[in-house]
């Protein structure tokens, strides 16, 4: 793993050419140099020249929500998001984060307690105190609104039932990693996903150990616990029988893609076997003659946010749209910077409620621009993100995955 | 100079908070320090802002330069910050005005293609903006995603475009402009033609915020061509390419890009960003013909015959989209590439006339040469306009100070051809010193009257363009 010494090169071959304020979704609204990767880099050289004490920084890197987009305008090909990750756990190592941030990453750290928060109150509404709120440095007079975002997120849209086989079963070992919120908060999605492998002839496999992937513990900079639910996950998979590792959020998929950087030694070899197995789920059934059935009659005109984690990260955003233009009774149609980040970015939408807000409102502007009555996307996050931005605008429209639709196409085509 | 002693930069700030919100004063040392730079490669050197507002609205900008006025603070006004001339460097301390947030576009008028925006505008978004109205502003410095109208203004940027098109200069018809006492004035006007008295808005253009701060712009727009056709021309010698430009302008056609790469710069753009670029010519031209579809298909023939007949080795005419975007991808990533080779980028401007382009190319090789550096060597053809890319570590002393005589040396070469420092980059801070380079001091007297006329206390951008 690097540190943020091994990137002193990269941080001092920013030209400050500027590109990125084009990119960046933060600046856009703040209008402040320091508040994205330029006026990052700018900064991270002065520490690292000490020139300013690298304590005094985490405010500002605090801005950024790694939306990856500064990356890939970057003439001299620096990645801010990594950059800044290796700083956040320079500030962990030092203790310079927020006692308030690290309890609630202790939650998705332990399995038992997402458990526990799932059954009872549900992780979302647990973040709804205005104690948490005001720690994160949100605003607490904007927790109607946030509560009624997360409390959308927890009806469960697609509820499991076996369906009938359109084709034998397939000889593929799909392993199936759900994710915190498909786990513990919705089980929709992960319904979804099953119902359409079923249906298709392909079996996922669903390990009952899984735990988090671990991002919420390295967005705070806690590379500890990254590195043991990585081991533990990784432990959870027999390498002898998988051909497909497959993600539908986008943040699980790009952080099993990355989880060989933290790692060493016979780890890191699973890890590097696995990185290479791991798939989106749309990069997946676009491989396969899906099955689409023809019982739909009225016709609905679906649009789809690119998750930063996913078009970004991982260069999957043709096949999530192949797949949902294939549905019959769905007419898709794109929106304007359909690639842009929703604002929301993990706890962002919590600590930095103002600026998130505004880029949300951005995204949903570009949404109630189109003719859509559905919106889609494949990252639990960003339904957040979409969300936000549309009840900013009073719009109550539903943000699924393509694979809900889908399945719920099915459910109907069997008669329930 | 910064702020005189007996006042205290806490006054400045405590007067700037009765007229802008908090969040658009920053204070902070950590954001200063982001100030303190734009892209300029200025090494370690720190000239750290007293203060960075962003203003709203023009009325703010007026109240922040009366204060500014009232205890004499320098103000240095900042687009996006992407100029290579040290433009927004600090100097002196003092309030920086930063446009982020004075960035609409205001009105197109479709009936007398003309459109009036905000300094802060990014050329790009205004671009996109007219043209879905079958509109087209021309001016394209390569950096047009971020780069500001008022930044462009005030450099009066170009680019590739600009050898049909013409600069940024030549779409300016009126400006709303904040003087040093914080007066909002507006000169020229919105119509193409206007012989009103003394051509004030020109003068504002490439005046680099040392006379006045540009709030709004009006600027003229040109039907949007039907269509367009990009082609790659490679060439065996530097000479040849030269001659075929020289041939392609005197069959009376005027591409609307006439853009050159050397080797050095295909060679390194193919090992950065591999696109197929062959990397063994000497030169390569960029062209392209724009207008009506039918015309543009005969031009891009002519082309291909005369460029034939100067010895280029090969045409290759864009067939689609596709490969349209894959050449202006490769010559669009130079400075990128160039970038990616070490850590700092020094970017030259020098400007001869057309024909003598080759022995400026020469001359530059041969300069680099001399002093163990490595350039990569693009510009624009037609227009003169080369632009040497240094590639090196400011951290090695020895190669900075190489750098330094090889950059006077090339200016020595440029005027020597008939040409000047910069052809569209600026002066700033940079190039101050060369000035009396290339304008006699009765000239640089009259341009000291100018600037003294409208700013008697020097505190817009001083330091810049002149030194005393
Ligand atoms: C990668 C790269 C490529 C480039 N390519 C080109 C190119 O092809 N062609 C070209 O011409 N230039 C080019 N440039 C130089 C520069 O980016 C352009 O000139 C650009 O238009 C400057 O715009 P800006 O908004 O960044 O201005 P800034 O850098 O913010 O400002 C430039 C100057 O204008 C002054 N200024 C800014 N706004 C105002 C205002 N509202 N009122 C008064 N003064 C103001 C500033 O004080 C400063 O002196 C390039 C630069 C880079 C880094
Ligand atoms: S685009 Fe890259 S090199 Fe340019 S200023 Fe931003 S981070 Fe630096
Ligand atoms: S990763 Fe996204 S939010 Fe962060 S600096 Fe880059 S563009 Fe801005």
């Amino acid at each position: 793993m690097k540190t943020l010494q091994d990137y002193s090169e990269d941080i001092y071959k920013c030209s400050k050419c500027g590109i990125c304020l084009a990119a960046c979704p933060v600046y856009e609204e703040t209008g402040n140099e320091a508040t994205l990767s330029r006026g990052f880099f700018t900064l991270l050289h002065g520490a690292l020249n000490n020139k300013i004490p690298m304590n005094k920084l985490a405010k500002y890197l605090d801005y950024c929500t790694t939306c990856k987009a500064c990356f890939d305008f970057c003439p001299s090909g620096i990645s801010a998001e990594e950059i800044i990750l290796a700083a956040r756990s320079y500030f962990y190592e030092q203790g310079d984060v927020s006692a308030i941030k690290k309890s609630i990453v202790k939650i998705f750290n332990s399995t038992l307690m997402l458990k526990g928060l799932g059954a009872s109150a549900g992780m979302y509404r647990a973040l709804q105190g205005p104690f948490w709120m005001e720690q994160l440095g949100g605003l607490s007079s904007q927790l109607n609104l946030i509560s009624n975002i997360v409390n959308g997120q927890t009806q469960e849209y697609i509820k499991y039932k076996p369906l009938l086989r359109v084709c034998d079963k397939k000889e593929i070992n799909a392993v199936y990693f759900p994710g915190c919120i498909n786990n513990y908060f919705n089980a929709s999605v992960k319904n979804a996903a099953v119902m359409v492998c079923e249906k298709n002839g392909i079996d996922l496999h669903i390990k009952s150990g899984f735990a988090c992937c671990g991002i919420p513990a390295r967005s705070i900079g806690d590379v500890q616990s990254f590195i043991n639910l990585a081991k533990h996950n990784i432990d959870q998979i027999n390498l002898e029988k998988i051909d497909y590792l497959i993600t539908d959020c986008a943040t699980c998929g790009i952080v099993w893609d990355t989880y060989p950087e933290y790692l060493e030694g016979e780890y890191r070899e699973k890890a590097l076997l696995l990185a290479q197995k791991s798939i989106n789920i749309y990069k997946f059934l676009t491989q396969f003659d899906i099955f689409m059935p023809n019982n739909i009659e009225n016709n609905k005109i679906v649009t789809y946010h690119d998750p930063c984690h996913l078009k970004r990260g991982q260069k999957v955003n043709k096949e999530p749209r192949e797949f949902l233009s294939a549905i019959p009774g769905i007419e898709f149609e794109e929106m304007k910077d359909s690639d842009r980040c929703c604002g929301a970015s993990g706890l962002y939408f919590l600590a930095k409620s103002n600026i998130s807000q505004s880029i949300s409102k951005r995204k949903a502007e570009n949404i109630l621009n189109t003719n859509a009555s559905i919106i889609t996307t494949s990252c639990p996050s960003c339904k957040i993100g979409l969300s936000q931005g549309l009840s900013l605008y009073n719009k109550n429209l539903p943000v699924y995955q393509p694979v809900e639709l889908l399945a719920n196409n099915y459910l109907h085509s069997e008669g329930s | 100079m910064t702020v005189p002693n007996s006042i205290s930069i806490e006054e400045v700030i405590s007067e700037l908070k009765l007229v802008l919100d908090k969040k658009n004063i920053l204070t902070e040392y950590e954001e200063r320090f982001c100030y303190a730079y734009d892209a300029t490669a200025i090494g370690d050197e720190l000239y750290l802002p007293d203060v960075v507002v962003l203003p709203e609205n023009t009325e703010q900008v007026a109240q922040i330069m009366k204060i500014a006025n009232k205890y004499k603070v320098p103000v240095i006004t900042r687009g996006a910050g992407t100029n290579l001339c040290g433009g927004c460097i600090t100097l002196k301390n003092g309030i920086v005005i930063h446009t982020s947030k004075l960035n609409k576009i205001l009105s197109i008028d479709k009936e007398n293609l003309t459109c009036v925006v905000e300094a802060g505008a990014v050329v790009e978004k205004l671009q996109q903006e007219v043209e879905e109205l079958g509109l087209f502003y021309p001016p394209d410095p390569s950096n047009l995603k971020v780069s500001t109208i008022g930044g462009s203004v005030a450099l009066s940027s170009s680019g590739p475009r600009c050898f049909k098109y013409g600069g940024t200069k030549d779409y300016v018809l009126g400006l709303e402009v904040v003087t040093a006492k914080g007066e909002i004035i507006n000169v020229g006007g919105n119509t193409v033609k206007n012989v009103t008295g003394y051509n004030l808005s020109q003068l504002f253009v490439g005046s680099e915020g040392t006379l006045g701060i540009v709030t709004k712009v009006t600027l003229k727009l040109v039907p949007l061509p039907e269509s367009k056709q990009v082609m790659l021309v490679f060439f065996d010698s530097i000479d040849d390419a030269a001659m075929a430009v020289t041939d392609i302008i005197s069959h009376k056609i005027t591409p609307s890009t006439l853009d050159l790469m050397d080797q050095k710069t295909m060679d390194t753009v193919e090992q950065f960003h591999p696109t197929g670029l062959p990397t063994h010519y000497d030169a390569a031209l960029v062209i392209e013909v724009d207008g009506i579809a039918d015309t543009i298909s005969v031009q891009a023939k002519q082309i291909e015959e005369i460029c034939y007949k100067n010895n280029s080795k090969d045409v290759r005419i864009a067939k689609d989209k596709k490969e349209a975007d894959e050449i202006w991808f490769a010559r669009r990533s130079a400075f990128g590439a160039v970038a990616r080779m070490k850590p700092n980028v020094i970017t030259e401007d020098a400007v001869v006339p057309r024909d003598k382009i080759p022995q400026m190319v020469k001359a530059i090789r041969k300069i680099a040469e001399k002093y163990n550096l490595t350039v990569c060597t693009m510009g624009h053809a037609g227009d003169g306009n080369l632009h040497p890319n240094f590639s090196l570590d400011l951290r090695d002393h020895d190669e900075h100070e190489r750098l330094e005589k090889a950059v006077e040396e090339l200016f020595d070469a440029a005027i020597e051809l008939g040409g000047t420092l910069s052809g569209e980059h600026g002066i700033g801070m940079s190039k101050a010193r060369f000035m009396n380079k290339v304008a006699s001091e009765e000239v640089l007297e009259y341009m000291r009257l100018i600037k003294n006329s409208f700013d008697p206390n020097n505190i817009l951008n001083p330091g810049k363009i002149l030194i005393k």
